[in-house]
C-alpha cells in the first residue's frame, strides 16, 4: 500500500482519502475518528488513561484526543459528521489482578470512552479487551477499520 | 502433539547447520570483555579484523542512543569514549540486525518487528537493571533482550502450521502461548533460542536469558534476578505493543520476578510509561 502511513506508539496522525493509517496495539487503544463528509481521518495511539501532567500529551488518553479532534477542526472537519472506531486495550493472559498494571488496558478503554464523550463524537465500533495483540488499518476512502487478532480479520465498515 | 512436527523440530536442533549463525567475531569480543587479562587494544584489533561490522559499529557509535557527543571515528576511540561493554552491546547490535529483521510468520510479525522489539526490551532491561541496582550487569540485560526471541526465527514455519491447536490449548487449558507451543509441538521458543545460543558459543548467563525469558523462576539462582530483568521488560513492551504479534498478550507476568527485584506498582507503571520516550532514542539504530 503506497498511503500507508504507521503511526508508533503514543503518535498520532491526521490525513485524508486514500490514506490507511496502520498502528499495532497491545494494552494501548487505538482511537480512529473519520469525519465522513470530508473523507478525512485521523489515529492516535495511546499509551496511558490519564496524563499525571507530562509533557507527552499523545501518550494519554485524556490529552492525545483532544488534540486529535483539534487537529480535524483544523482541517474544516465539522464535529457532526464524526465518529469514532476505537481498538486494543488488551490484557496480559495471567498477571497478577492487583498489580494496577494489570487493569491498564480497561483503564485505558474507559478513558477513551470519556473524552469521546466528552467532544459528542459517538464510538460505532469497539474492538477491544480480551488477551490478542492487534494490527488495526484505518482506510480513509470510506473509514472503515480491519482489526488483524490472532490470525484472524474483521472489518467494521460502520461510520 | 504433532509427532511429525516435533521430530522435524528435533532435527533442526540436531543439525546445527540450520539454526542461523553469527560471525565467530561477536562471541570473541563478549568472552574478552569479561575476561579481566585482556586490553582495550586486544578487543579493538579483534573487532577491526572484520572491515564490514567495523563500518556498522562506528556508525552506531555515533547514534543518539549511544553518542556522547564527541565524534567517534575509530573503534579504539569508542572503546575510550563507550567503554568495552557497551562497545560490546554495539557489536551484538551490528551483527544480530541480519538474523532477527526478517519476516516472522506463523507470529504475524511483519518484516522489523522482531527486531525492533529485541532493540525495544534491550534498552528497558537496560534501564530496569540500573535503576535495580544492577548496573554492572544492564550490558548482560541489553545483549539478552536483543536477541531472547530468536527461537522465534526458527519456529515461526511449524507454529503457522499448528496456530489453531495452539491458540486452542491456550483458551481450554488455561496456559501461556509458550506452554502452549511446548505442548503441540514438543518445543517452544526459548528451547530452540537456547540451541541457537550455544550453536554461537555465547556464555551460560545470555542462554539462560533466552531459555527462561517467559518462566525467571525456573533459570539458574545465579541468573535469577538477570533473567527476571529481561521477562519484565519484555512483557511491558508486549503491553505497549512493541512487536506484539499473533501471541498476543498471551503471556504471564511472573509476581515472582517483580518481588525478586523489589519492584513496585508505580515503578513499573513508570518504566511502561518511558517506552515511547526509548523508542524515540532508538530511532537511528534501528
Amino acid at each position: 500500500m503506497d498511503n500507508l502511513i504507521n503511526i508508533g506508539v503514543a503518535q498520532l496522525a491526521v490525513a485524508e482519502n486514500p490514506a490507511v493509517l496502520r498502528t499495532i496495539l497491545g494494552s494501548c487503544v487505538g482511537i480512529c475518528i473519520y469525519e465522513r463528509n470530508k473523507k478525512i481521518g485521523g489515529l492516535a495511539h495511546i499509551l496511558l488513561p490519564k496524563n499525571p501532567g507530562d509533557s507527552n500529551h499523545e501518550k494519554y488518553a485524556d490529552t492525545a484526543i483532544p488534540i486529535l479532534v483539534q487537529q480535524l477542526l483544523k482541517k474544516g472537519c465539522k464535529k457532526e459528521f464524526m465518529s469514532a472506531k476505537i481498538a486494543g486495550g488488551a490484557s496480559m493472559f495471567k498477571f497478577k489482578s492487583t498489580t494496577a498494571l494489570a487493569n491498564i488496558g480497561e483503564n485505558n478503554i474507559e478513558a477513551t470512552r470519556q473524552a469521546l464523550a466528552k467532544f459528542g463524537i459517538p464510538i460505532v465500533a469497539e474492538d477491544v479487551g480480551g488477551s490478542t495483540g492487534r494490527v488495526i488499518d484505518f482506510f480513509l476512502d470510506d473509514g472503515r477499520l480491519k482489526v488483524k487478532a490472532s490470525g484472524q480479520e474483521k472489518m467494521y465498515y460502520k461510520v | 502433539m504433532h509427532e511429525h512436527i516435533q521430530q522435524r523440530i528435533q532435527s533442526i536442533i540436531q543439525n546445527v547447520d540450520q539454526l542461523p549463525s553469527l560471525p565467530d567475531v561477536v562471541s570473541r569480543i563478549i568472552n574478552m570483555v569479561n575476561d579481566p587479562n585482556v586490553s582495550f587494544k586486544q578487543v579493538a584489533d579483534e573487532i577491526a579484523k572484520d572491515q564490514a561490522i567495523t563500518a556498522n559499529i562506528l556508525k552506531l557509535c555515533n547514534s543518539a542512543y549511544f553518542s556522547k557527543g564527541k565524534e567517534i571515528s575509530s573503534i579504539d576511540r569508542a572503546i575510550v569514549i563507550l567503554g568495552l561493554k557497551e562497545v560490546k552491546d554495539i557489536v551484538v547490535l551490528a551483527t544480530t540486525k541480519s538474523v532477527l529483521n526478517k519476516v516472522i510468520i506463523g507470529y504475524d510479525l511483519a518484516r522489523g518487528e522482531l527486531w525492533k522489539h529485541g532493540v525495544a526490551v534491550a534498552m528497558l532491561a537496560k534501564k530496569i537493571a540500573t535503576e535495580c541496582s544492577q548496573k554492572a550487569v544492564a550490558d548482560i540485560a541489553f545483549t539478552g533482550g536483543i536477541i531472547h526471541d530468536v527461537g522465534k526465527t526458527v519456529l515461526a514455519l511449524f507454529v503457522q502450521n499448528t496456530f489453531k491447536d495452539i491458540l486452542t490449548a491456550v483458551t481450554e487449558k488455561n496456559i501461556t502461548f509458550q506452554e502452549a507451543e511446548k505442548l503441540i509441538m514438543g518445543f517452544d521458543h526459548q528451547q530452540i533460542g537456547e540451541q541457537v545460543t550455544i550453536k554461537w558459543k555465547f556464555p551460560k548467563v545470555l542462554q539462560s536469558i533466552v531459555r527462561y525469558h517467559h518462566e525467571p523462576i525456573n533459570a539458574p539462582n545465579e541468573h535469577k534476578k538477570i533473567v527476571s530483568i529481561v521477562h519484565i521488560a519484555n512483557t511491558l513492551c508486549l503491553m505497549a505493543g512493541i512487536g506484539i504479534g499473533s501471541d498476543g498478550l498471551y503471556h504471564e507476568l511472573n509476581q515472582d520476578a517483580v518481588t525478586m527485584l523489589g519492584l513496585h506498582d508505580p515503578q513499573l507503571e513508570k518504566f511502561y510509561s518511558d517506552i515511547p520516550e526509548l523508542m524515540a532514542r532508538a530511532k537511528d539504530i534501528l
